[in-house]
């Protein structure tokens, strides 16, 4: 007793006496530090964002076709995993939701469709053929049934309004044609002579003429198709929107999935076809580019505390707006650019006239005007604007190319659009919309009867050539993109030309209500499970792979960490990470103090051989070295731990600021609040217990060699 | 008394010889070297720098053995023992004094005179702290027990390193040039002191010195030159 008594007395009184032992006990001191906050920061993230990802979409569990490729990757929506589709869900949800643990199952499947978007001239063409045409007025009449922001009702407009709305839309026509006059002069001049065709300056001269607008009310289609085959494509703010969108039941969906959160517009209603654009999405993808970048720098400034002058990304922000003037000019018609330009004039305090130049001046902010001219241009600029290029209530045409590589297409009508609650910033959950299982199912190439029936009819209203699956690939690989838009979009073709002819399924289609037993009897691509008791995730898993394989429902049940692709992976990737920077720190404390520890004994080489002079035994030195390598250890990984634990609760308190959208997903919101994790702390005092133990023992050996001859040999 | 001499012998060398092997070259440091020390004598060894005082001080000490001839400390031939014999021999029959006093620095007072008592483990707690307060009574410092060495002069840590060595009531008391890093007064007093505890409680005491002055409280004197025990030896006995 009094022995040990007495070697853990002369350990702690050697803590502080050697600068060694002080920089061993930082090393350790920082090492249990960082084991205790990194060890708690994954802990809690993991928790977190194992929440985020139940949550949202993945539920607990997934339950897919066996026989598929690859397994369900959620959130990996640049690659769509290859899988078998479930032939009938109906068939499956009943056996699955018989497990007593289970509270939901909702189907659902990924894919990414390619969004078509014309260019501004194209949608005011559009606007003004359908003015122009007495008959189109009422294809807005079935939908005003629905909810969603007004429409312009043409409908119902008198002769004089439609005169005055054509002459409008007019002038704003030949005003994007005077833009994109002055554009190609600009272009020329700074670029080489023959860098812009001339044939399309020849095309631009003919219908900036007089005289091609004051022949244009006698024959306004042919003027029309003009416009829209020679001069619409020279403007080039046409895109293609990569939508990924995963089909589900909707209403199961908004169910069992409650952080789900409608921010414009209103749910698709039940049963019925209808997509919810991911609000993420439809503020990056379909908002102003101008007005989106704008916000993008107000919340900089105003949330994360950034400043214009400091931040590069900023700076980039304010040049693109500075440079790309083009949505506004080109949506503006004369008279709002008219008006646009006095607010300009007045917000600039400038005499110039020039619109283009005097957005440019407007939008070349810094960090003391931003806040104002982002207001002015919300309160000012922004009625004159279109700021998002569709809303809730308009029809979407949405394309995908199927696994055969044929291309299909619906028109879905977007109802609204959604945020998952507390991963509104997070671009990861962002990513998905949501659709209807029926459009779904059309999208994947899946043939009903129904469907078969539509078709035809369809060809016949238009009098369009089926075109063989064999063949739509080369076509669309083949043709120019113009073409290829073209050919993708057969049914938003066929629609208008529905219109006007036949009365056709495909009206009904977008308005008919289906039941459940209608959703549910169909293919899909997988589904969700939901779990009363999430700690029983494993045994439940067991279970619903014993219920599929006992009816032969062909199925396989992985986790949500295993069913979401690369995000899944993500945690493991941290702990992984950890672990090996563990690890190495693990090493390089072993090296480092092995190091310390043989110089610290080297310089007591005659307290060493003193003890053993006077009687004490090899192993009693032996301990003695040890000791004191753990007390030091457990003292300083102590301090460590305690700070580490500090840092940790004060993190809990005030939280952690993502760095940037993307660790939304991560932090399951724009702040992480981590909390302490018990396994941290015993794993960092195992490993110091563990390395001091170890690095101790070869210094310990060499003192026990200590011959006490060398303390009775004279210093000199 | 001669016959009384034999039965005694404390320690006892026989023609003992130690060499040290530097590279090829051997360093013959003691070269045929017989004694015998009696019990309660006051044994002074003398002799210039490298004649082999301390060598010879280390095979009685039993932290090294001779090359050849025998050396017996407390009736048992250190040659046959072990490392683990050797160190339980110094713990319960040696005390140790040494030239620059070798306290352990970061114990206090009491607790490195306690030291020698710990290892042993036979005594309470109680027990101990009887002793090592005697024993610092007896060397004058049971005024500063509870002192760290660095806080003490030479000559304070050398009676120090007194007690420590007599704490253990051993048979024997080595100390190699115990007043080298002392002034010579306070080396004086260091000596007288031995002497007093020598008397008082019949311990042998052993120390090596090359100051005359030492050497002259020595009740017997054994000089040694290049190794061998010079001519002079004292005869041994009390005066
Ligand atoms: N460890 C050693 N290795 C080699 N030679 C040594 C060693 N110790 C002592 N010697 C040599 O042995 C001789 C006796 O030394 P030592 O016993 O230290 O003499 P003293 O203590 O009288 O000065 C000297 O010549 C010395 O150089
Ligand atoms: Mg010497």
């Amino acid at each position: 007793m009094g022995w040990a008594l007495l070697l853990l007395r002369i350990s702690l009184r050697n803590i502080f006496s050697s600068f060694l032992n002080v920089i061993v006990g930082l090393i350790i001191l920082a090492a249990t530090f960082f084991f205790v906050v990194g060890g708690s920061l994954v802990n809690s993230m993991d928790k977190t964002m194992s929440k985020s990802i139940i949550d949202s979409v993945a539920g607990h569990a997934q339950v897919y076709e066996s026989s598929s490729k690859d397994k369900p990757a959620l959130f990996d929506s640049w690659q769509i995993p290859d899988l078998d589709p479930i032939p009938d869900f109906s068939k499956i949800k009943g056996p699955l939701l018989s497990d007593p643990n289970v509270s939901a199952v909702v189907p659902e499947g990924v894919n990414t469709a390619i969004v078509v978007y014309g260019n501004t001239i194209d949608q005011i063409l559009e606007k003004l053929r359908k003015a122009e045409s007495p008959g189109a007025g009422s294809i807005m009449e079935p939908a005003q049934s629905n909810p969603g922001p007004p429409h312009e009702a043409s409908g119902q407009m008198t002769r004089q309004q439609r005169k005055e709305m054509i002459d409008s839309l007019k002038a704003h026509v030949r005003q994007m044609i005077f833009v994109i006059q002055n554009d190609m002069e600009k272009h020329n001049k700074i670029g080489a002579a023959g860098s812009v065709d001339p044939q399309s300056i020849k095309d631009l001269q003919h219908a900036a003429s007089p005289a091609f607008w004051a022949g244009f009310d006698a024959d306004p289609l042919n003027h029309l198709e003009f416009l829209e085959n020679k001069i619409a494509y020279l403007v080039p703010d046409s895109d293609q929107i990569f939508l990924s969108y995963v089909g589900t039941d909707l209403d199961a969906f908004a169910k069992s999935f409650d952080r789900l959160q409608i921010v414009d517009g209103g749910m698709v209603p039940p049963g019925h076809r209808g997509m919810l654009l991911s609000k993420y999405v439809y503020e990056n993808m379909f908002k102003l580019k101008s007005a989106h970048r704008l916000d993008q720098i107000h919340e900089a400034i105003t949330e994360k505390r950034q400043t214009i002058a400091k931040n590069p990304d900023l700076q980039d922000l304010v040049r693109q707006n500075r440079e790309q003037t083009h949505e506004i000019v080109l949506q503006l018609d004369p008279l709002s650019s008219q008006k646009a330009v006095s607010i300009l004039q007045g917000a600039l305090h400038s005499k110039e006239t020039d619109l283009p130049k005097l957005l440019s001046s407007f939008f070349d902010t810094n960090d003391s005007n931003f806040e104002a001219r982002y207001k002015i241009f919300y309160d000012q600029l922004a009625p004159m604007l279109e700021l998002y290029r569709l809303k809730p209530g308009d029809t979407l045409t949405i394309k995908t190319y199927t696994k055969s590589g044929y291309v299909e297409a619906v028109n879905v009508k977007i109802y609204g659009t959604f945020q998952f609650r507390g991963l509104e910033k997070s671009s990861m959950a962002g990513s998905l919309s949501l659709m209807d299982l029926m459009s779904f199912r059309d999208l994947y190439g899946y043939v009903t009867p129904e469907k078969i029936a539509e078709t035809k009819s369809l060809e016949k209203a238009a009098g369009v050539k089926f075109v063989p699956r064999d063949q739509a690939e080369a076509d669309l690989f083949g043709g120019s993109t113009k073409t290829d838009v073209v050919q993708s979009q057969p049914k938003a073709i066929n629609d208008e030309a529905a219109m006007g002819g036949a009365k056709v399924k495909r009206v009904d289609l977008t308005r008919q209500a289906y039941t459940q037993d209608e959703i549910d009897k169909g293919i899909v691509m997988g589904a969700a499970v939901i779990l009363k008791d999430p700690s029983k995730l494993k045994q439940t898993m067991k279970n619903l792979q014993a219920i599929s394989d006992k009816d032969n429902l062909g199925l396989k049940v992985i986790d949500w960490q295993q069913s979401t692709g690369f995000v899944g992976q993500f945690v493991n990737l941290t702990k992984l990470i950890l672990f090996l920077a563990s690890f190495i720190i693990f090493v390089v404390m072993l090296v480092i103090i092995n190091n310390a520890v043989v110089m610290a004994t080297l310089q007591r080489v005659r307290e060493i051989g003193t003890m053993r002079a006077i009687g004490a035994r090899r192993l009693f030195v032996l301990f003695m070295v040890v000791v004191e390598t753990m007390a030091l250890g457990l003292v300083f990984g102590t301090i460590g731990s305690a700070l580490g634990s500090a840092l940790v609760v004060l993190l809990e308190h005030v939280g952690m600021a993502a760095p940037n959208d993307w660790f939304y997903f991560f932090f399951s919101g724009p702040k992480f609040f981590p909390w302490l994790n018990a396994g941290s702390l015993i794993g960092a005092f195992i490993v110091v217990v563990i390395v001091t133990c170890i690095s101790a023992l070869y210094p310990a050996w060499m003192a026990t060699r200590v011959s006490p001859i060398q303390a009775i040999a004279a210093e000199d | 008394m001669p016959q009384h001499a034999e039965k005694t012998a404390i320690v006892s060398i026989q023609k003992v010889v130690k060499e040290y092997h530097l590279d090829k070259v051997v360093v013959p440091a003691l070269r045929g070297v017989s004694l015998t020390v009696r019990q309660g004598d006051f044994l002074s060894i003398v002799g210039p720098s490298g004649s082999g005082k301390t060598t010879l001080l280390n095979l009685i000490g039993c932290v090294d053995t001779a090359t050849r001839g025998t050396v017996m400390v407390d009736g048992q031939d250190t040659k046959g023992l072990n490392d683990r014999q050797l160190t339980d021999l110094r713990l319960h029959t040696l005390g140790f004094i040494f030239q620059s006093f070798n306290l352990v620095p970061v114990l206090s007072v009491f607790q490195n005179v306690e030291f020698p008592l710990l290892l042993q483990r036979k005594f309470t707690a109680a027990e101990r702290a009887q002793r090592v307060d005697e024993l610092l009574k007896k060397v004058g410092l049971d005024k500063h027990t509870q002192h760290r060495p660095s806080e003490l002069s030479g000559g304070q840590r050398q009676r120090v390193a007194i007690a420590r060595a007599l704490v253990t009531r051993p048979k024997i008391v080595l100390a190699d040039e115990p007043t080298a890093n002392l002034d010579s007064v306070t080396g004086e007093n260091i000596i007288d002191l031995m002497k007093e505890m020598n008397e008082e409680e019949k311990t042998t005491f052993i120390f090596s010195t090359h100051d005359a002055k030492v050497m002259s409280h020595a009740n017997s004197v054994i000089r040694l030159a290049d190794g061998k025990i010079a001519a002079g030896k004292a005869a041994a006995g009390r005066h």
